[in-house]
C-alpha cells in the first residue's frame, strides 16, 4: 500500500491569508464571523458572515480581472505548492483536484443585477466566462503549470474533502505521484439567500453542538494542501504535516437537503474510512465534525458518532464556529484544521458553545483550544444531496 | 494491458477489471437502452434543427439538438419526478434506462458519476429573477438545492438508491468522457462495486442566448453558414445539444458472477492537463509529461482500429485535437486511417453526455469484434482525456 503525505498547506481564511494565520485565528478560538459587506442583506433576517477581508483579497498576488474565487483559489494553491517545495518539474507530473459549487458567480449576479435593474445590456457579461465552478481548475492549473490529471470536484459541502479523497486515490493507484487537492468557495448572492431562504442561518455567529443553537453561519475560503508518496516526499526532504490514511465516502440517498434521521451514510463513512485507514476507532483521539449548527445536521452527527466511536469518547470540535461554512472550501480548510491540531498537540475549540445539548454526548472544546496529544484523527464533511465523506489522518 | 490501470501503467497489486454492463439515454436522437443508442448510431441521422424550445429572435445562432417534450415526460414518474428540474429528470430518467438495461439494483454498492458542463443554470436563473422582482419574500427552497450541481448526482441517488460515493464532476467538451474515467477509478478503488457514468446537459434560453452572445457557439465570428462540421475547414464553432447518457460500469468477476451482459472492458483510462489559458485552446501547447501522450505513443500497431474524438465544430477544440494526434501518435496508428477521428457532434450537438456516447459506441464496436477503439478528448483549458475501449476476451 502506498503510503500518502501532506506535503505542503495553503490556507486564505476569514483571518487572512496564510496558513500561519489561519492556524493562530482557530486556535486562539477567534470567531471570524462579521456583519456582510460584500452583497446586499436587506431584508434577509442573517445578515452576517465569514468574509475574507477586502484588503486581503486587495492583496492577493492575483490578477484583479479574475473572479473573486479564482483569486482566492489561486493564492491558497501558491501557498500549497511553495510550502512543499515543489519544482517546476514536479508540477508538471503534479495531478489537480479543485472541490467547488458556487464558481464565479459573484461576477454572474453582479452583472445580471445590473442588467436586470438597468434594463440595458451591461459589459459585464464577460464575467460570465469565469462562472462555471471548473473556471478554478483551469486558473490554477494554468498558473501553477500543474500537468497531471485535472478535475473539478461538486459534492455540495463534502467537496473540499472529496478532492482530498479522490486525489490521494490517483497517487494510491500509481497515476500520479502527488496532488494538488483543495476547495475554494467565495460568498454569493445564491448561496447567502438560498440558506436564509431554507432558514438556516442563524442572525449571530453559529453554535454549533449548543442546546440554543439556531442554525450555521456562511463563510468563504480557500484551501489548498499537497498530498504525495512518502517515500518520494522523504527522498526529495519536503515538509511532512501528517499522513493521510484513509477516506469512505457515501451517500445517504434519503433527501436532497436533509440527512438520514439515523445518520446511516454518515455512519458508513466513517466506518469505511476507518477501514480504509487500518486503524480501530479507539485510535482517534479527536473528531473535526462537520459540526454546522443546525439543528438537524448536529443531533444527527452527534448520533452517527455515538455510534461509531461510543458517548465521550473523542474530544469533537467545529471549526465552522470561527470561520463560518465555507461550502466547498470547507472539507480542505477542516482538513488542515485537523492536520495542524495533530502537529500542535492542540485541539481548536468549538467558539460560542456555552451550553452543551444534551443530546451531543461529546466533551465539544467550548471556547479555548485544549492541549491534547493526539496521534489520529478523523474530519467529516456533509452536504446536500446526502453526501458523506470522512478522512483519517496520522500525525507527521 | 488487461484492466483498467493508471496512466503511467503501473498498477499496484491486483486491481479489478471495469466492464461495460448496460446504457441508457435520453438524447435527441433516441431514448432507451443499449439497442436506442445502438440504433442511433445506425442510423446517422443529425437531430440537430432549428430551436423549438423557446424563442430565439435576435440571435444569431439558431440551431440546436433538442429532446422531444413527449419522449422525456413519457419516462416520468408522475409520484416521484414531478417537482425535479429538467435537468434531474433527464439525469433519473436515463440513469433509470441503464439500470434496467444492466439489471443492476440499487444499495450500497452503487455508486453514481455525473459530467455536466452546465449543471442546473435554468434554476440559477429563475432563483434569482424572483428574488430580483419580489424580493426575498420570493425566494424558492425548493428551487436553491439545484442551483449546486451535484443536485442531478442527488436526484439520482434517491431515485435508485445508489449508496455509495456519487460524485459530480464540471468540465466544458469533455465532462463525460470524464466521469466514465472517475467512475472506472471508483470501481478499481473500491469505493463501489458497480457505478452508473454519465453526462448530462440541458438547453435553456438565457444559456443558449448568453452562449451565442459570447461568441460560443456556431457561427462563433459571426461568418459562415451555422452548423456543426468537426474538422472541416469551415468548421465555425459547435451547436448544443441537450440530454443525458449513462453506462453501468462494474467489475468484471461481479458481472460475469451474476451472468450480466458484458458489452466491452475499458482497458485503459488516463487523463491529463496542458497548462493553458482558462477558455482558450491552443494548439501550439503540448503536455510533455502527460499520461496521454506516453499512453498514446505507446500503442502497439493497429491500435487503435478506430478512434473517437472531441472535435465539435470549434476550431480551436478540432485543430488541436488534431495537432495532439499527429503528435502524440505513433506514425503506424496515424496511417491506419482514423484520422481525423469520428465525431458524434452532428448527430447529438455538444453538451455533457456526449463523450459517454462516444464511449458507448466504442463499447458497441468492441462488441460487434472491432479491435480496441480510441476515445480521446480535448477541452479549451486543457483537460486532455484518453480511453481504450475494448472487448473483454
Amino acid at each position: 500500500m502506498t503510503r500518502i503525505v501532506v506535503s505542503g498547506l495553503g490556507v486564505v481564511s476569514p483571518y487572512g491569508a496564510g496558513t500561519k494565520t489561519f492556524w493562530e485565528g482557530i486556535a486562539a478560538g477567534a470567531c471570524a464571523i462579521r456583519p456582510v459587506t460584500l452583497i446586499e442583506t436587506e431584508g434577509f433576517r442573517c445578515r452576517i458572515a465569514a468574509e475574507v477581508p477586502a484588503p486581503v483579497v486587495d492583496g492577493l498576488d492575483a490578477s484583479r480581472r479574475r473572479s473573486r474565487a479564482d483569486r482566492l483559489a489561486l493564492a491558497a494553491a501558491r501557498e500549497a505548492v511553495a510550502d512543499a517545495h515543489l519544482t517546476a518539474e514536479d508540477r508538471a507530473i503534479a495531478a489537480l483536484l479543485v472541490a467547488a459549487v458556487g464558481g464565479g458567480m459573484l461576477e454572474g449576479e453582479t452583472w445580471y443585477w445590473e442588467e436586470v435593474r438597468t434594463g440595458r445590456r451591461s459589459p459585464r457579461i464577460k464575467a460570465l466566462r469565469s462562472i462555471l465552478p471548473s473556471s478554478h481548475a483551469e486558473t490554477v492549473g494554468y498558473r501553477l503549470g500543474l500537468g497531471g490529471p485535472k478535475e473539478t470536484i461538486i459534492m455540495a459541502c463534502a467537496s473540499g474533502a472529496a478532492s482530498i479523497a479522490l486525489g490521494a486515490d490517483l497517487i494510491r493507484e500509481g497515476v500520479v505521484p502527488l496532488a494538488v487537492v483543495g476547495g475554494v468557495e467565495a460568498l454569493t448572492r445564491i448561496c447567502f439567500m438560498g440558506f436564509n431562504a431554507l432558514k438556516l442561518l442563524d442572525h449571530e455567529p453559529c453554535r454549533p453542538f449548543d442546546r440554543d443553537r439556531r442554525g450555521m453561519s456562511i463563510g468563504e475560503a480557500a484551501a489548498f494542501m499537497v498530498l504525495e508518496e512518502a517515500e518520494r516526499c522523504r527522498a526529495r526532504g519536503g515538509p511532512i504535516y501528517g499522513e493521510f490514511l484513509g477516506a469512505g465516502m457515501t451517500t445517504d440517498a434519503h433527501h436532497v437537503t436533509a440527512p438520514h434521521p439515523e445518520g446511516e451514510g454518515m455512519i458508513r463513512a466513517m466506518h469505511l474510512a476507518l477501514d480504509a485507514a487500518g486503524v480501530p476507532a479507539s485510535a482517534i483521539g479527536y473528531v473535526n465534525a462537520h459540526g454546522t449548527g443546525t439543528s438537524q445536521n448536529d443531533r444527527v452527527e452527534a448520533l452517527a458518532l455515538s455510534r461509531v466511536f461510543g458517548e465521550g469518547s473523542v474530544l469533537v470540535s467545529s471549526t465552522k464556529s470561527m470561520v463560518g461554512h465555507t461550502m466547498a472550501a470547507a472539507g480542505t480548510v477542516e482538513a488542515i484544521a485537523t492536520l495542524l491540531a495533530l502537529q500542535h498537540g492542540l485541539i481548536p475549540p468549538t467558539a460560542n458553545l456555552r451550553q452543551l445539548d444534551p443530546a451531543v454526548p461529546f466533551d465539544c472544546v467550548p471556547g479555548v483550544a485544549r492541549p491534547a496529544p493526539v496521534e489520529m484523527a478523523l474530519s467529516n464533511s456533509f452536504g446536500f444531496g446526502g453526501q458523506n465523506v470522512s478522512l483519517v489522518f496520522r500525525k507527521g | 494491458m488487461s484492466a483498467w490501470s493508471s496512466g503511467k501503467g503501473e498498477r499496484r497489486g491486483q486491481r479489478p477489471r471495469v466492464v461495460i454492463t448496460g446504457m441508457g439515454t435520453v438524447n435527441a436522437c433516441s431514448v432507451g437502452g443499449t439497442d436506442a443508442v445502438a440504433g442511433a448510431l445506425a442510423q446517422g441521422r443529425s437531430a440537430i434543427a432549428p430551436v423549438r424550445a423557446f424563442a430565439i429572435n435576435g440571435c444569431r445562432s439558431r440551431l440546436a439538438a433538442e429532446v422531444e417534450a413527449s419522449a422525456l415526460s413519457a419516462l416520468l414518474n408522475r409520484d416521484t419526478d414531478r417537482r425535479l428540474s429538467r435537468v434531474c429528470q433527464l439525469t433519473v430518467a436515463a440513469c433509470r434506462l441503464a439500470a434496467a438495461d444492466a439489471k443492476i439494483a440499487g444499495g450500497p454498492h452503487l455508486g453514481i458519476v455525473v459530467g455536466s458542463e452546465l449543471g442546473d443554470l435554468r434554476s440559477s436563473e429563475e432563483f434569482v429573477a424572483a428574488f430580483l422582482r419580489r424580493g426575498p419574500a420570493a425566494l424558492s427552497p425548493l428551487i436553491f438545492p439545484n442551483t449546486v450541481m451535484n443536485t442531478m448526482a442527488a436526484a439520482a441517488a434517491i431515485a435508485l438508491d445508489a449508496r455509495a460515493a456519487s460524485v459530480t464532476i464540471n468540465q466544458a467538451t469533455i465532462a463525460g468522457d470524464l466521469a466514465v474515467l472517475r467512475a472506472a477509478a471508483l470501481v478499481a478503488g473500491g469505493y463501489a462495486r458497480v457505478v452508473l457514468a454519465g453526462g448530462v446537459d440541458e438547453l435553456c434560453a438565457p444559456v443558449y442566448r448568453h452562449l451565442a452572445e459570447l461568441g460560443a457557439l456556431s457561427p462563433m465570428q459571426g461568418g459562415g453558414t451555422e452548423g456543426c462540421r468537426p474538422y472541416a475547414p469551415d468548421h465555425n464553432g459547435p451547436v448544443l445539444g441537450e440530454g443525458a447518457t449513462f453506462v453501468v460500469l462494474e467489475e468484471r468477476e461481479s458481472a460475469g458472477a451474476r451472468g450480466a451482459t458484458i458489452y466491452a472492458e475499458v482497458k485503459r483510462g488516463v487523463w491529463g492537463n496542458i497548462p493553458t489559458p482558462p477558455h482558450t485552446a491552443q494548439h501550439f501547447r503540448v503536455d510533455i509529461h502527460s499520461p496521454v501522450r506516453r499512453f498514446l505513443a505507446a500503442l502497439a500497431p493497429g491500435v487503435p482500429s478506430r478512434s473517437y474524438g472531441s472535435g465539435n465544430g470549434d476550431p480551436g477544440v478540432d485543430d488541436w485535437e488534431m495537432a495532439l494526434f499527429d503528435r502524440d501518435l505513433p506514425e503506424a496508428s496515424r496511417r491506419s486511417g482514423f484520422m481525423p477521428p469520428l465525431s458524434l457532434a452532428p448527430l447529438f450537438g455538444q453538451h455533457g453526455g456526449l463523450g459517454v456516447l462516444r464511449v458507448a459506441a466504442a463499447a458497441l464496436d468492441a462488441a460487434r469484434g472491432m479491435g480496441p477503439v480510441l476515445v480521446h478528448g480535448i477541452a479549451r483549458g486543457g483537460c486532455r482525456t484518453a480511453l481504450l475501449v475494448g472487448s473483454p476476451g
